[in-house]
């Protein structure tokens, strides 16, 4: 018997019992749009976390006093140990790494900026040198100026500011050239900076930039820098934080024995660390969501063995006019793979829409954009294990129907 | 009708040669053939009577190949049956024997035309061959006109008109019928004798597995089974 027959016997038989097929679809397409959203939505984070959280481009670094993410207590007390970043560290730096493009340093803190009567609470304000928006993501602006070289050596009392304060303060006004008060300390905007939403949830907005002689002039100097660089090419890279390195330890006066005791952070170590604290959580998602596939493969195979005794009789008679074993086993292999197949097809459908209803849901969270791309291996591996799973689960009951005795076939009622 | 050339043959249809059956029911052995010697010659019209318990659908469970003697020779259009394997045995089935159930055993989501074109399909048969042949044989049961109903929108007769045709299709040795009146009014059940009669004339080999006296008097010959063995072998008295 062809293949076609049996794949028209197939279609013929799962028509005659819609809602079953149906029923038993669904089961698959479940487990094969969940195992695809999965997969679309763990790739969707990590890049949302590679191009929103770092804000670091592929050639630049970060030396700081400790590491973006601490990950234990004993950790923090042990940073809370080391010595702060300052000027002369800066200095060092600049000097050292002749194969930085850019150096550059910004030193935070946070408070309530006002004007008038109006207040913006808890606003990132930064001290920082001329080049800070060049290194790593860009940041431009969208009007006035940026902090420029001059500025740092007068000390000027100009800011940059971001969108949000642009929002409480003036509206549809004109910023440039307006007073604002930093901490009873009244700066002049000479910038606005473009807009970059949310990440996490929290907005990348609030915060002003002023020069950084200004910032401790006004706060002192007994924050810790970070100091930000960019290689000159990516076949550098290693050894420009190499440079710094040797620069640090130096100062630090560290042997060869001893750790280092600042951290030199760029995009990849930033990724590593998010990946070994999410790749745990990924992977057990990924085998929950798997497991519901298997539960569609045991409803397959379910199906497939209410449909070989509901049949027993028609298997005696095709086996009467003829019917080899292989024929009948094949007629409910086929008929097995072409369920679970076709809920693999619309489970891809499901992944689809579920995977970008999940995106938008995030993305509100979040209030950022975020996609969750479906992957093509993934929708490969998804209808291949689908198949698969329709092809285990008929074997059982297709071998049962193949193994059957005419004689007795026929006497069933 | 006309399918596939076959090789001339002209030994006896059937050589049976003392066919033993026996069954294992728990400890029980049950001997429902034991020992039947018989042959069947070419376009013979033969009945084989008997009470339920006789071992007649024994019988005609090894003569339609649908099953394999515990002991004895069975040849088939000198095929030696009794040897073979499963999927042999569904060729011989296929190519050979062409069945009327007394149920039909139509497949009820079929068209009658689908039903008929069954067994080409196991056979292989390309597609439009299959139709061509399929149509011919409901030709000549007289269902040209009813193709494309399912068996649900046909009468009893009608639906054992399809059988016969899906019995003929492959253009078997042998026609087997197991009371293929049995199921239809004795009106319709007479239509189906007059086919039967009709398609003997034709020259085909028909064998009838059946209780009933009337029905066992349409055919040339009747062979007598009671308790596993042949009681009597009779030719018809009357032409």
């Amino acid at each position: 018997m062809l293949f076609g027959e049996a794949i028209q016997i197939a279609i013929a038989s799962l028509r005659a019992n819609k809602l079953r097929s149906l029923l038993t679809v669904l089961g698959i397409l479940i487990g094969v749009s969940s195992v695809i959203a999965v997969v679309a939505i763990t790739e969707g984070l990590d890049r949302y976390m590679s191009e929103k959280v770092l804000e670091l481009g592929t050639k630049a670094f970060r030396l700081q006093r400790h590491p973006d993410i601490i990950t234990s207590h004993e950790q923090w007390m042990e940073m809370m140990k080391r010595k702060r970043l300052n000027m002369d560290d800066y200095e060092a730096v600049r000097k050292a790494c002749t194969l930085c493009s850019e150096v550059g340093a910004q030193v935070w803190t946070g408070s309530n900026v006002k004007r008038g009567r109006t207040i913006q609470k808890n606003v990132g304000i930064a001290g920082v040198t001329e080049n800070i928006s060049r290194i790593g993501t860009v940041r431009e602006l969208l009007a006035g100026r940026h902090v420029v070289q001059q500025d740092i050596e007068q000390a000027a009392m100009v800011a940059v500011i971001g969108t949000d304060l642009v929002d409480a303060f003036f509206g549809t006004m004109e910023p440039i050239g307006k007073e604002i008060d930093v901490d009873g300390h009244p700066l002049k905007v000479v910038g606005v900076a473009e807009k970059k939403g949310a990440v996490f949830g929290e907005s990348q907005d609030n915060f002003l930039w002023m020069p950084l002689t200004t910032f401790m002039k006004l706060y002192g100097s007994r924050r810790s820098f970070s100091i930000q660089a960019e290689a000159q090419t990516m076949g550098v890279f290693e050894a420009a934080q190499d440079q710094v390195r040797v620069a640090m330890r130096a100062r630090r006066h560290l042997t060869y024995n001893k750790p280092d005791d600042f951290n030199i952070e760029t995009g990849e170590t930033v990724m590593e660390l998010w990946q070994t604290m999410t790749r745990g959580i990924y992977v057990v998602t990924f085998v929950v969501t798997a497991i519901s596939l298997l539960v569609g493969g045991i409803v397959v195979m379910n199906i497939m063995l209410v449909s070989v005794t509901e049949r027993i009789k028609e298997i005696g008679v095709r086996k009467a006019l003829g019917a080899r074993r292989g024929d009948i086993l094949r007629q409910f292999l086929v008929e097995s793979v072409i369920l679970s197949g076709f809920g693999g097809v619309l489970g891809v459908l499901g992944a689809a829409a579920f995977s970008f209803l999940l995106a938008s849901i995030l993305g509100n969270m979040m209030s950022a954009n975020f996609s969750a791309p479906v992957r093509p291996w993934a929708v490969a591996l998804a209808l291949g294990v689908s198949s698969i799973v329709g092809l285990v689960a008929g074997i059982y009951p297709a071998n049962r129907a193949a193994a059957l005795d005419p004689v007795e076939a026929l006497r069933n009622e | 009708m006309s399918t596939a050339p076959r090789e001339a043959f002209d030994g006896p249809i059937i050589h049976a040669e003392d066919l033993w059956r026996t069954y294992q029911m728990g400890a029980e052995e049950i001997q429902a053939l034991r020992g039947v010697t018989f042959e069947i010659q070419k376009g013979e019209y033969v009945a084989v009577m008997g009470p339920s318990g006789s071992g007649k659908s024994t019988l005609m469970n090894l003569i339609g190949c649908l099953d394999t003697p515990s002991k004895g020779r069975y040849v088939l259009r000198g095929k030696v049956v009794s040897e073979m394997n499963d999927d042999e045995l569904a060729a011989v089935r296929n190519r050979e024997i062409g069945f009327v159930f007394q149920t039909f055993n139509l497949l009820p989501r079929a068209t009658a035309l689908h039903n008929v074109e069954l067994p080409l399909v196991y056979a292989g048969i390309p597609k439009e061959k299959r139709l061509e042949q399929a149509k011919r044989a409901l030709e000549m049961v007289d269902l040209a006109d009813r193709m494309t109903h399912k068996p649900n929108e046909l009468s009893g007769g009608q639906r054992q008109r399809v059988a016969v045709a899906r019995a003929l299709v492959m253009n078997p040795a042998i026609l087997l019928g197991d009371e293929p009146t049995g199921n239809l009014d004795s009106a319709t059940g007479e239509e189906i004798m007059r086919l039967f009669e009709r398609l003997h004339e034709q020259g085909n080999t028909i064998i009838l597995v059946t209780h009933e006296k009337d029905i066992a008097d349409h055919a040339r010959r009747t062979i007598h089974i009671r308790d596993g063995r042949i009681e009597r072998d009779e030719a018809r008295r009357k032409a």
